[in-house]
């Protein structure tokens, strides 16, 4: 989708008991939701009579920006916007920003009456459980040594679906037992959160504090003054983060915000399912570390078990279930046996993880750069990709080709732009790419096969120095 | 979308029968590795079993494939397919060897053995003494990166000519069906201490698994804990080559089997995986270790005024090294007492030396 339609603000800002009327689709907006104060984006604006145009204003037509080519065919134009598209989805900013690794997360389902809609197929319900349970894995995919609780609000007070632990198959269990209950009744955001705080209270204070909210309702009924809450929240560094599921509430956007230390780009209001999914698997992402005293890093001692697998006939008791199993892990302190990782030993307290754990959240640190668009000029020293051999396209003879440029300069800031020549290079190492390649490292593997693949020029610069001495 | 033409009848022949597979065979050309090994097993041979092997694999089936990296001591290269041969593909069939127009070889047998020699005695003529002398490990993670980006678009390929609605991210998300190409990774290892390459080699192996391609490793020399948590966490087979002179019986034995019929043999396992970490401060592998929790570097001993090598934030020790607190009486016995376990990491404790 196009950018345009994000810094939509809504204009009834004065009237937020409006919203709660009836979810109508107009009001959802797609990017950042602006709170009451959002309007300060155009405060110095003298002139507030141009107001910013709606999203559904400026849509984007993909019929409209085709251009036909000189021999009337459409191929060029079309495989252009493909690898525009493609291109656009990685393009992000890839400044090695702290974030906060090691992550205590509750998130908190709505299961009031709001949930029976269903203009999310089946039900939002149904819809919400299983995001939920593909979120958990995802979590603990991307997070190893993070720790999850659940919480659902129901008839005006929170309920405890499932205690915080760092263990996914708990978690996706008690997800699923709820479906065969029915929501019913009032959310309450308060009770929620008071609960969350008293299950986040004991998290240790190198970890990140955070709250995640599944809102459908466009009410919350409280016991008490939500502000106080709130600024409890605020002290014991919580972070709250709402998607919603029907329109922006006035008090969500309040809550993000403040407990945000001001930045509100963690309220979204979903579009469709998909944009559901979307907004709910980016909260896998360790959000990123904003002031100084949210974090108190310290040094963790960690023992990294080898895993034994008995083969023959002996099993033996595993030290934190007491169950006779075959293979498992030795504590590397104490030999005692546990069967699965990561786990705090049973005998001497030392956490037991696999360096595989903290490998998966390397390439969170250390990201790979971005790949700049090869223009023609540039394009003769390349023949073919680097690291997949597929060829590219010869530079053309003549220039009726610079057509293109124009289209190109604005580009660079935000979407993503495809290539003329079909080549991207590598910054560091030179060296020229295919589009599929490109996506390829930045999505999945996160090394550049050119810097990884020679060492000659750059003798003991890894990625990750280079990336640390920017910083 | 692409497909206008009407060759849609070959659409049927491709999708059933058993599914084409993609071998990828990383090759460790390490020269101070191999030199060790020569009296054992010298690289020609090596080579020689090798290409029966290869052989053998696309013997299997018509629409098998095969890649060949070599990981050399400074770089990672393409071995087969020559890098530029697709595009001057006319001039390689132009009869300069002789060895392709034998008769009595079958025609891609005699291709890959042509250039893979060929491109295997460039890369050794290209390597300089400097070279050889400056280091002694090799370019894995470069070579299993070439690698799988080699995967991912033969997958692309492969899966465009069958069906021809997949996009890259639907590929990703969907590869868990069986209709795709069948990709897996055979590394022929040979060095040993790959410790710091250790991030980009974690970083393909996840990629591995999220691809869900097996890396297969068949140790010829030395021992690395890295690639054995690679072919452990992607379930490939990990195997340490115990009599050289058997080397192609290993081949063929462990590993010629794809994916498929895996399932219905009893593959070699690993008894114990190390599953231990490198320290990022002296490239140790430990096994208990110090994490700093806002970039995980992990560290052998407390750093130097308990601030990370990695990211210089400050690190509080946490109840790591504290002691119950003492009330001071006697100080020349007490200190006498509790010097000799006092951590390694607080040099400035004066320990009377007696």
């Amino acid at each position: 989708m196009s950018s345009s339609d994000e810094d939509y603000v809504a204009d009834d800002s004065d009237d937020a008991g409006s919203h709660q009327v009836s979810s109508r689709h107009g009001t959802r907006s797609q990017g950042p939701v602006k709170g009451p104060a959002g309007t300060s984006t155009r405060g110095g604006d003298p002139n507030a009579g141009t107001r910013k145009r709606a999203a559904w204003e400026d849509i984007q037509r993909s019929w409209d920006t085709v251009v036909e080519s000189a021999d009337g065919s459409i191929t060029a134009a079309v495989e252009k916007e493909r690898n525009e598209k493609k291109r656009g989805r990685l393009l992000r900013d890839t400044t090695p920003l702290q974030r906060g690794i090691i992550r205590h997360l509750i998130l908190v389902i709505d299961l009031s009456f709001a949930m029976q809609e269903k203009d999310l197929r089946p039900t939002r319900y149904l819809l919400t459980l299983r995001f939920a349970v593909e979120f958990v894995t995802e979590f603990f995919e991307q997070n190893p040594i993070s720790q999850l609780g659940i919480i659902g609000m129901r008839d005006g007070i929170a309920l405890r679906i499932s205690d915080i632990s760092g263990n996914p198959t708990e978690h996706i269990e008690h997800l699923r037992a709820l479906r065969e209950q029915e929501p019913k009744g009032n959310p309450s955001l308060q009770n929620a959160l008071e609960m969350s705080r008293a299950a986040l209270y004991h998290a240790p204070s190198h970890g990140t504090r955070e709250v995640l909210i599944i809102y459908g309702a466009l009410l919350s009924s409280d016991p008490g003054d939500i502000h106080d809450t709130i600024a409890n929240l605020i002290t014991e560094r919580i972070r709250v983060s709402i998607i919603g599921l029907a329109a922006q509430v006035a008090i969500c956007s309040e809550l993000c915000k403040r407990t945000n230390s001001g930045d509100d780009g963690n309220y979204n209001v979903i579009l469709d399912d998909v944009h559901f999914r979307e907004l709910l698997l980016a909260k896998t992402t360790p959000p990123i570390t904003q002031t100084k005293q949210q974090s108190q890093s310290s040094l963790l001692m960690m023992g990294f078990p080898s895993r034994v697998l008995d083969a023959g006939p002996i099993m033996s008791l595993c030290a934190c279930h007491s169950k006779l199993t075959r293979g498992g892990y030795l504590c590397s302190r104490c030999d005692a046996k546990v069967c699965s990782l990561p786990a705090e030993c049973p005998a001497c307290g030392l956490t037991l993880i696999l360096s595989t754990h903290l490998a998966r959240s390397y390439h969170h640190l250390f990201p790979l750069k971005n790949w700049i668009e090869i223009p023609w000029p540039l394009a003769s020293q390349s023949k073919s990709c680097f690291s997949c051999q597929t060829p590219f396209p010869k530079p053309p003879r003549t220039s009726s080709h610079l057509q293109v440029p124009d289209g190109k300069g604005k580009g660079r800031e935000g979407v993503g732009t495809s290539s003329e020549s079909g080549r991207y290079g590598c910054e560091v190492c030179g060296r020229h790419f295919c589009i599929d390649c490109d996506l390829f490292a930045h999505e999945v593997v996160h090394n550049c096969p050119g810097c990884q693949g020679d060492s000659r020029g750059n003798v003991q610069v890894r990625d990750r120095d280079v990336e640390m001495g920017g910083s | 979308m692409d497909r206008v033409d009407g060759t849609e009848h070959y659409k049927g022949d491709v999708s059933q029968g058993p599914i084409p597979a993609l071998l990828l065979i990383i090759l460790d050309t390490n020269p101070h590795a191999w030199a060790l090994l020569n009296r054992d097993l010298p690289l020609s041979e090596a080579i020689a079993n090798l290409l029966v092997f290869i052989n053998a694999h696309l013997a299997f089936h018509n629409a098998n494939q095969v890649a060949v990296v070599a990981s050399h001591c400074h770089r990672a290269v393409w071995l087969y397919p020559r890098p530029g041969s697709s595009s001057e593909g006319v001039d390689m069939a132009g009869g300069e060897t002789p060895a392709i127009n034998d008769a009595n070889k079958y025609r891609p047998f005699a291709q890959i053995e042509d250039q893979l020699l060929t491109s295997l005695r460039d890369l050794i003529q290209t390597t300089t003494p400097d070279d050889v002398a400056s280091t002694n490990t090799t370019q894995m993670a470069g070579a299993l990166t070439l690698a799988l980006a080699h995967i991912n678009k033969a997958t692309l390929a492969f899966s465009q000519q069958i069906g021809g609605t997949e996009t890259t991210a639907d590929h990703l998300g969907s590869s868990d069906d069986t209709s795709g190409l069948q990709s897996r990774i055979l590394v022929l290892s040979v060095s040993g201490d790959l410790a710091h390459q250790y991030i980009p080699i974690m970083n393909t192996t996840f990629a591995a698994q999220r691809m869900r391609v097996p890396i297969d490793i068949l140790k010829l020399a030395g021992d690395t804990v890295f690639l054995q948590q690679a072919s452990d966490t992607t379930r490939g087979i990990y195997l340490q080559l115990r009599s050289p002179q058997g080397f192609l019986q290993y081949l063929m034995m462990a590993f010629l089997p794809d994916q498929t019929s895996r399932k219905l043999l009893v593959a070699p396992t690993q008894e114990v995986v190390d599953f231990r970490a490198a320290c990022f401060c002296h490239r140790k592998v430990v096994d208990v270790g110090f994490v700093c929790s806002i970039c995980l570097s992990i560290f052998c001993s407390v750093p130097e005024g308990a601030v990370c090598l990695t990211c210089s934030t400050h690190l509080s020790l946490g109840e790591y090294g504290s002691k119950p607190a003492v009330v001071p009486r006697k100080k020349k016995k007490r200190r006498k007492l509790n010097g000799g376990d006092d951590t390694p990491s607080r040099p400035g404790t004066p320990v009377p030396n007696k």
